[in-house]
């Protein structure tokens, strides 16, 4: 459970108020906002890239803030989203002059909000485009339909590192589009979390039961199946993902294994051996691999396993410079 | 200070007592097929309609809903934040100086359109539409039948109470609970809930003399 609090209300003011103080190298609290924006934004002439959500999921979104990542993030309540407003001021506050894309999880409350103020924004004549996360393939058949998960770490590093060399809006669109429609994702959960201040988690596993297609929002699974050790289980999540690949999309992949919360490191890189082995033996080559906490959802215990379809341009991005205070690529 | 403006600062309020008071309920059926933060989102949004509601100036009801509104949409967050936010503030705004009963059943019907159309919702997916559409259409019969306004809000309220209470046997098809399918059926939508429970306290304000 969520132990750490003062007022529950509280928590996520209190949240960005130690983290803005433990990273005040990489980033600073946006004025009148529930937000941190990066050192130097706005930047003038570039195109800044705005990302969020609910709080809850850290390093999503607020530690991927800093150079060669998001200029910003508009932190909500613990897994709601934040209102038009604070999105709109944090687009204000960062804004360059060359326009501002929103990549964010694809869930009806940051659609709505996102979306009311882009509309905002439009009719003040800043110019925001949007790519929503829809990487999760658990969550629904169509993919236009499919909510954001750890795969929001790909579209992040791209629409970052292609704003930071320079590009334009429209191919900071793209390109982060691009990545979008190359990212599939699938996720497990063997517990639930609990949110602060409440004595019972949200939802429950059975003992002995694992939930597969599980968001991080702790949203029963699609399915429960019986637990298996992590040689089946990485069997498991490598079918479900290639299943779904993306067509003509090459062999080269970015593999990002996520732990939710409870579920630590060393178990990850267990998991992982078997992961890595699976997806060579099915022809892909791996290019820098991560195993960690990516996208968390407070305690949950899980995992989810994300994969990006890699072009040379796409990789060129990856490859490029970051430091945020939850990522750094030198 | 006139008796449009008390009044409706005192709907505002006895919402948020409604809201306050319904805060674990609310958290509970949210948890069937949400997140379970439904309750705390309401209070959040409904404190900070309060407060500007409170201190909004002016002798008309209009403003003071339509200030309430805006400050719950800025301060919840979430989906139901920004839908419940702008229903209010939409009600708000179509206020006539006088409203009468038919002015009141357009300003309502006004906001449950503008949820409608930034929900991509209808009645049948198994949200606050299910409760506030009923209401409206009640409402419209009883303008129909000539009662003034406050009678016609309370000739509409069980209306809105069967179509909230309609909502446990739906499948929801709007939201995060939508993702369930099947699964989400047998709990009440607590949208549809919330929706009751603020109508509800506005009939018993305007029901106390």
């Amino acid at each position: 459970m969520t132990r750490l609090f003062n007022d529950p209300t509280q928590f996520k003011e209190e949240m960005i108020g130690g983290f803005t103080l433990a990273y005040s190298r990489y980033l600073r609290r946006v004025p009148d906002a529930a937000g941190v924006m990066a050192l130097g934004a706005p930047q003038p002439g570039k195109v800044a890239v705005l990302i969020g959500g609910g709080s809850g999921h850290y390093p999503v979104f607020a530690g991927y803030v800093g150079k060669g990542m998001a200029d910003v993030a508009v932190i909500g309540d613990v897994f709601t989203s934040p209102s038009g407003e604070q999105i709109y001021r944090c687009t204000k506050a960062v804004d360059g002059g060359a326009g501002v894309l929103y990549t964010y999880g694809n869930y009806s409350g940051d659609v709505l909000n996102f979306g009311m103020a882009e509309m905002r924004c439009q009719n003040e004549g800043i110019d925001v485009r949007t790519v929503t996360v829809t990487d999760d393939v658990a969550s629904a058949e169509d993919v236009e339909d499919r909510r954001g998960i750890a795969g929001d770490f790909f579209m992040i590093k791209t629409a970052g590192a292609s704003a930071a060399r320079g590009d334009s809006l429209d191919d900071v669109e793209a390109l982060t589009r691009r990545a979008n429609d190359r990212t599939r994702s699938f996720g497990i959960a063997f517990g639930g979390c609990t949110l602060p201040g409440q004595s019972e988690p949200l939802f429950t596993v059975d003992p002995g039961k694992m939930e597969l297609g599980l968001g991080l929002h702790g949203e029963p699974g699609i399915k429960s199946a019986d637990m298996a050790s992590a040689s089946e289980i990485a069997r498991m999540m490598v079918d479900i993902v290639l299943a779904d690949a993306p067509a003509d999309a090459g062999h080269k992949v970015a593999v990002l294994l996520n732990g939710l919360g409870s579920t630590k490191y060393e178990e990850l890189f267990v998991l992982y051996k078997d992961i890595h082995a699976q997806l060579e033996a099915s022809g892909l080559a791996l290019h820098n691999p991560l195993v960690g906490e990516f996208a968390g959802s407070l305690n949950m215990a899980g995992c989810s396993l994300s994969l990006l379809w890699l072009d040379d341009e796409l990789q060129a991005l990856y490859d490029a410079p970051a430091s945020t205070p939850a990522f750094t690529h030198l | 200070m006139s008796t449009q403006a008390k009044l409706a600062k005192q709907c505002v309020a006895n919402i948020l007592a409604a809201i306050e008071q319904a805060e674990d309920e609310l958290a509970r059926l949210d948890a069937f097929a949400g997140d379970g933060d439904h309750g705390a989102g309401m209070v959040r949004g409904m404190r900070a309609a309060h407060e500007a509601a409170q201190t909004a100036e002016g002798d008309l009801a209009g403003p003071v809903i339509a200030a309430a509104g805006t400050a719950f949409t800025n301060a919840a967050g979430g989906a139901s934040g920004a839908l419940f936010g702008m229903f209010i503030a939409t009600v708000g705004q179509s206020l006539n100086a006088a409203p009468d009963t038919e002015n009141v059943c357009r300003a309502v019907e006004a906001g449950v359109n503008v949820v409608c159309k930034l929900g991509k919702t209808k009645v049948g997916d198994k949200t606050m539409i299910d409760t506030l559409m009923p209401f409206v259409r009640a409402l419209e019969e009883a303008a129909q039948q000539g009662l003034t306004p406050v009678e016609a809000w309370s000739y509409a309220l069980p209306a809105a109470k069967s179509g909230m209470e309609a909502t446990a046997d739906m499948v929801s098809g709007r939201g995060r609970s939508s993702r369930l399918g099947e699964r989400s059926r047998g709990g009440l939508d607590p949208g549809a809930v919330s929706a009751y429970y603020m109508l509800r306290a506005v009939a018993d304000t305007l029901n106390t003399p």
